[in-house]
């Protein structure tokens, strides 16, 4: 009976276990199973809860087993941000998020994978070794938020939370074949997400369809008096767009994503996408977002330098690692040098140059101002379109290994995704198609401000005729 | 000569009974790390939330230091590295601060120019001990507001001016205790001399540690001779930051220029900015009361004061404002003025919560005042009556009765008690009439202790000379 659970969306999951039809012990146990034979072999989770199932709570999603990317607080639980500097720490309060999943019957079943604090694109960035792709385990399942996206794609979990700064929930989803949907910046609170750059940063879902999305962004979104950022506003019943007719929407297609540059499988899985969409009745047009190739540079300050401030906190006084060390500066010097990784320590770098008298009108204020003329341009767009379709990256899967060294190439590969952040807007990354390599590749929607709505609705037309989402990677057991 | 600049920067905490980012309490003296919360103690995850009763504060100093609102204002992280400052940055102001541009009349003749005032949070605090330390997070995150002067301070004595005039209006607009022992209030200063009449300053030094009013004007004096004896001598004067040390009562270096801090301001991304309306501000500006200079000239003109009187009865509100309702229900100032100045607040000073544990009501003591005044009861019924009264509900009537505090003011009750004092103390009789007239207030005391102080001392006096005479 438990076996068609590796195919089942999740909330059709939750009305078996309301029709009593399973129970969620047996759920949660079939995907402790899973786990516990493909987790060696892809490291995607690092901390795992036992019988950590039976909610009372009624809401559509009750019983199904939800993966928390490693840098969510979970009261009394291990959070690590896959760094040493954090490896014994135990978060003293839940998220704001973890609340809501707590309250409607989400059984948190582990904390999986990431770059150590959210920084990269590979999650080899992590303490814990990289997680492998489940599609080709000698290549790498993108990141920040890897783990979340791995065991999604590998149906170790129906679906994960993974947080979003630069494209850490989708360009992932994108590498594993799964969808990953970055809501609007205020949308969901940041309350207990460990900052990285906080004027980025939003959570949201990886899933295997996106009706489990629309399912669990209706759980997971809303204002929140503990996170100033967060909107006051309405908060739409998101599986409302679901079936919904797509018919007159108007996608704009912007011609700096669609250049000489850009990889032919990747183009020729899009062309599909549009003639699947142009069947549908929708409308494409040609538009521009002239700023986009300077997002990555604005990007890199804004993050970095909001990083730098971020991971101040972590200086071996109060909790977390500290160096055996003779003196204050020493404390400071040893703990943090130990503690953080190579990719967190070059942020902390960057951000700090930036933000140094100085350097902060050259740098970080510059970047502020770039900021808004990129956010002018969707603005712009959004005026004459509903929504926006371009690559979610700019290859499939790399190796493992591939870029570790080279910081540059591994920061393109978030080209596609980082302006939705900068400019605060939402995007969802939807399997498209494979590589003749058999590798997932990933289309992404952009929408105007708290219009996921509008995204949903295309993603689930997308899937109600097509099947790249339902290719599940083969694993052997180990 | 020279000419001594000098500039303050004075901290204040706010009134409030919750922190300026959480709701943890601002109680003082809890036991260590009591009111403390995730985000107060710069867990992973935690962000801010502004206290809006912080902001309505700053606003009210804000405005009754004449400053100019900025309409929009924001926050700014100040980031560097001490074990006191959990989350290693802390949340102040910087471009865009609550007031800028305003003034405090510091004395009939001057003005000095305020540059700026704005919220921030206060640190933890470290407690040394022999080979490590501890820190005790209840005061971070408390509310502060910090206040700018311009450098136009030319004296230890005007400095000490200003800080007592800032103290009076932030306690009369209920902004700030401003206890300097408790740290509700807490000043450096800036100072340098200069030869007399040049147009540029001299090199600046930063003072801190002062922790009175009189340490502020102390350690000032102290640079003012320090500074002005280096130059004399052809020395210079290093960029430094100096420490009072008040036993020693001497300034020594803390650090100097090198080694400060690149801050590396940046807005606060966790905290939206705040739009502080139009109507915020009226609101504000219609709740700010009277402040202690237009008291001052009020008093006088209206209760034919002198400057000294208005200005002692103002430096207290608590005691103006207890002042004024007394006056509801009796009208005559100087009357109550002197009983305020004596034995009211001698009895205050014995309180141990001072004037917050005064009970008496306005109506009681105008009583008082009335009975003395009449004299109806006598300088020792009216110590009595306040130390049973001063802090307890009982009622002055009941009190006099109960005490039997009621000056005996019948002549002839007296001289039959008189009469008798001279038959048993013909010592002291003999005395005066030898000419050694201070017997008489030997045969006075005798008079009140035999009516237990009730009886009128003025009555009894002439009452015994009179006899005496005979």
């Amino acid at each position: 009976m438990t076996n068609n659970l590796i195919i089942k969306p999740a909330y059709l999951i939750a009305k078996d276990i309301k029709d009593k039809k399973n129970s969620q012990g047996e759920v949660y146990s079939f995907f402790e199973k899973r786990i516990s034979q493909h987790n060696a072999s892809l490291n995607a989770f690092v901390d795992l809860y036992k019988n950590n199932f039976d909610n009372q709570s009624n809401s559509n999603l009750t019983g199904v087993p939800i993966a928390i990317k490693d840098n969510i607080c979970i009261k009394g639980k291990k959070i690590t941000c896959a760094s040493k500097i954090l490896k014994y720490y135990q978060a003293v309060y839940d998220a704001t998020v973890i609340k809501k999943l707590k309250s409607s019957g989400l059984s948190l079943i582990g904390t999986t994978n990431m770059d150590e604090f959210a920084f990269g694109s590979s999650t080899e960035n992590s303490c814990y070794g990289p997680t492998k792709n489940p599609w080709d385990k000698t290549r790498v399942v993108g990141g920040s938020s890897g783990g979340s996206a791995a065991a999604v794609s590998a149906r170790l979990v129906p679906f994960a939370l993974g947080s979003d700064t630069g494209g850490s929930i989708r360009q992932p989803a994108s590498f594993c074949g799964v969808v990953g949907l970055k809501p609007t910046y205020g949308r969901v609170s940041r309350y207990g997400l460990v900052a990285f750059g906080s004027s980025l940063d939003q959570i949201g879902p990886i899933t295997t369809n996106i009706k489990d999305c629309a399912y669990l962004l209706n759980i997971i979104s809303g204002f929140d008096q503990n996170d100033s950022t967060s909107a006051k506003v309405a908060d739409p019943d998101f599986t409302k767009s679901l079936g919904q007719d797509v018919a007159s929407l108007r996608i704009g297609l912007p011609k700096e994503y669609f250049d000489q540059d850009l990889n032919s499988e990747i183009k020729e899985t899009l062309d599909q996408a549009i003639i699947f969409f142009k069947k549908k009745n929708i409308q494409f047009k040609k538009i521009s977002l002239p700023h986009t190739q300077y997002s990555v540079p604005t990007y890199y300050i804004i993050a970095s330098s909001e990083a730098s401030s971020n991971l101040q906190r972590f200086d071996g006084i109060r909790y977390g690692y500290r160096a055996k060390a003779d003196d204050l500066w020493q404390i400071y010097q040893k703990s943090r040098s130990q503690g953080f990784g190579d990719e967190a320590k070059r942020r902390v770098f960057l951000g700090t140059y930036s933000l140094s008298s100085g350097y902060y009108d050259a740098y970080y204020l510059k970047a502020l101002k770039v900021r808004r003329l990129i956010k002018n341009d969707f603005d712009q767009a959004f005026k004459e379109v509903d929504a926006i379709l371009t690559p979610t990256t700019p290859t499939a899967a790399f190796k493992i290994g591939e870029k570790i060294k080279d910081p540059l190439s591994m920061y393109l590969s978030d080209i596609y995704t980082i302006s939705s952040n900068l400019a605060g807007i939402p995007a969802v990354s939807l399997p498209c198609g494979f590589t003749k390599d058999n590798l997932p590749l990933g289309m992404q929607l952009i929408a105007k401000d708290y219009d996921e709505a509008t995204l949903i609705k295309l993603g689930d037309a997308f899937q109600q005729d097509t099947d790249f989402h339902k290719k599940i990677p083969e694993l052997k057991n180990v | 000569m020279f000419d001594t600049t000098i500039g303050l920067e004075v901290h204040v905490q706010l009134n409030t009974e919750s922190k300026i980012f959480c709701s943890c309490s601002t109680e003082f003296e809890s036991p260590p790390n009591c009111n403390i919360c995730p985000v107060c103690s710069g867990q992973p995850g935690v962000l801010p939330v502004f206290n809006k009763k912080a902001l309505s504060l700053g606003l009210r100093a804000a405005l009754s230091l004449n400053c100019k609102i900025n309409e929009s204002i924001y926050f700014e992280r100040k980031n560097y590295f001490y074990p006191d400052l959990p989350k290693d940055y802390q949340i102040s102001q910087y471009k865009s601060p609550l007031g800028h541009e305003g003034s405090i009349q510091i004395n009939k003749n001057k003005k000095i120019g305020i540059e700026r005032v704005h919220l921030e949070e206060d640190a933890g605090k470290l407690i040394h001990k022999d080979k490590y330390s501890l820190v005790d997070f209840n005061r971070t995150g408390i509310p502060l507001l910090e206040i700018v002067s311009h450098p136009e301070l030319t004296s230890p004595d005007e400095a000490f001016d200003y800080l007592y005039s800032l103290k009076l209006i932030l306690q009369y607009m209920g902004v700030s205790t401003c206890n300097m022992e408790k740290g509700y209030l807490r000043c450096d200063a800036n100072i340098s001399l200069k030869e007399k009449g040049a147009d540029s300053f001299g090199t600046k030094v930063e003072l801190k540690n002062m922790n009175s009013f009189k340490g502020v004007k102390a350690g000032l004096e102290y640079e003012v001779k320090r500074q002005a004896a280096q130059l004399k001598d052809k020395k210079i004067i290093v960029q430094e930051t100096r420490l009072w040390d008040s036993d020693k009562l001497k300034t020594v270096v803390m650090r100097s220029k090198e080694e400060a801090h690149d801050y590396r301001y940046f807005p606060e991304p966790d905290l939206p900015d705040f739009i502080i309306s139009k109507k915020m501000i009226d609101q504000e500006k219609e709740s700010l009361g009277e402040l202690p200079k237009a008291k001052r000239e009020r008093f006088i003109n209206q209760y034919q004061f002198n400057e000294k009187e208005s200005c002692l009865l103002v430096e207290n509100k608590q005691l103006a404002d207890f002042f004024e309702k007394v006056l509801n229900f009796y009208k005559q100032p100087k009357k109550i003025y002197k009983l305020l100045f004596g034995p009211f607040l001698e009895q205050v000073n014995l309180l141990k919560g001072g004037f917050d544990s005064v009970k008496i009501s306005a109506k009681d003591f105008a009583k008082v005042v009335k009975y003395f005044s009449e004299n109806k009861i006598n300088n020792l019924g009216v110590k009595k009556i306040i130390s049973l009264t001063i802090d307890s509900n009982n009622d002055v009537d009941k009190v006099i009765k109960k005490e039997g505090l009621i000056q005996l003011s019948d002549e002839k009750g007296i001289e039959k008690i008189a009469e008798e004092i001279l038959v048993n103390n013909s010592k002291a009789v003999q005395e005066y009439k030898q000419g050694k007239a201070q017997a008489i207030q030997f045969l006075v005391g005798q008079i009140m202790k035999e009516t237990r102080g009730r009886a009128n001392p003025q009555l009894a006096r002439n009452i015994l000379e009179r006899r005496l005479k005979k």
